[in-house]
């Protein structure tokens, strides 16, 4: 999926690191196009220096993170309408994930309505339909979210 | 030294490279001083000045990338300065200015009467950290900057401001655009 986005323009992939998201992540760092940063909020920051310069980027975090990122995607990436790419793991996305996951998973969709965030939900297969969306929206200048549910509980 | 003149004293040096500037009465005195269309004025998004900045300094390696920030700000993003100086950017040029209390939302007390930023910096590898608070200090470090390499950690002591500035009256999004535009 990662080399896929590469090959559709995406430049750079700045996040932390989620168990859902290893293969991508690990896709990123073999490509060396990746930046792993200390919170998602400082993510999304970097992200947006990179797209200042024209570089189109994605975050990606877990959505515990996504969660931490609120008032950043509200006072910077929504408010100066930064074209961004979230990509989140949806952790809390079965009923028997571990406790801390399960509320915030439960509002995971609430939160990404109240925000206004177009989003899909990545299957086997409509992944690349899905990316190709967001592609074609960060090119008419909007942000918006790809979500990976955690379809297994280890 | 209030923290408007150090900011006037800068931006003079500093001419038309790009400026990221942190939010709060950072930004309104970086606007009320000099207002350019190659600031980027952070109005939200506490403590992500740096970040930004260090993402533009990654993907513009010929220029000079100019952060202003503040000892809340970027005690909000410590972790800033992890990955700042894990990747360390050359071009990147960090002035914190620290009156260690957050000015624009009363005056509250921050830790850095103690607590000191260029020895955080340091050990995350900054490559040079300059504390300084006078005029002359500020001035000799910026004519001289060709001879540094980044990332640069510049702390200026400033003290207590007297007034507040006027808010910044641009529309985000031409912020970003006109910055774009000149970057």
């Amino acid at each position: 999926m990662c080399t896929f986005l590469i090959k559709n323009g995406i430049k750079n992939f700045v996040g932390v690191p989620d168990s859902t998201l290893k293969n991508f992540i690990q896709e990123a760092l073999d490509r060396k196009k990746i930046i792993i940063t200390t919170r998602e909020e400082e993510a999304i920051g970097i992200a947006s220096g990179m797209l200042l310069a024209d570089s189109p980027s994605l975050v990606f975090m877990q959505n515990a993170g996504f969660a931490n990122s609120l008032s950043t995607i509200t006072s910077l990436v929504q408010l100066y309408e930064f074209p961004l790419i979230f990509l989140i793991g949806w952790r809390g996305f079965q009923k028997n994930d571990a406790p801390e996951h399960k509320k915030i998973g439960k509002i995971q969709p609430k939160l990404l309505s109240s925000l206004d965030m177009d989003t899909k939900i990545l299957n086997e297969n409509n992944w690349k339909t899905a990316c190709t969306w967001a592609v074609k929206k960060t090119h008419n200048g909007k942000s918006c979210a790809l979500i990976i549910p955690r379809e297994f509980v280890d | 030294m209030i923290r408007k003149d150090a900011i006037e004293l800068c931006v003079n040096e500093i001419k038309n490279q790009p400026i990221i500037s942190a939010n709060g009465f950072i930004s309104r005195d970086l606007f009320n001083v000099k207002d350019k269309n190659t600031n980027f004025y952070m109005i939200g998004s506490m403590g992500l000045a740096s970040s930004i900045g260090l993402g533009i300094a990654l993907k513009k390696p010929r220029k000079k990338i100019f952060v202003f920030d503040g000892d809340g700000n970027i005690l909000m993003n410590l972790g800033s300065l992890v990955t700042i100086g894990s990747i360390a950017p050359k071009n990147l040029i960090h002035l914190v200015f620290d009156n260690s209390i957050h000015e624009s939302t009363g005056g509250q007390p921050t830790a850095t009467d103690t607590i000191e930023i260029e020895k955080i910096a340091k050990a995350c590898n900054y490559k040079h950290i300059f504390k300084v608070s006078t005029k002359i200090q500020i001035l000799k470090i910026l004519r001289e900057l060709k001879k540094y390499r980044g990332p640069i950690l510049i702390l200026i002591k400033i003290e207590k401001g007297k007034s507040i500035g006027n808010r910044i009256n641009k529309k985000p999004k031409n912020i970003r655009q006109e910055f774009s535009k000149n970057l």
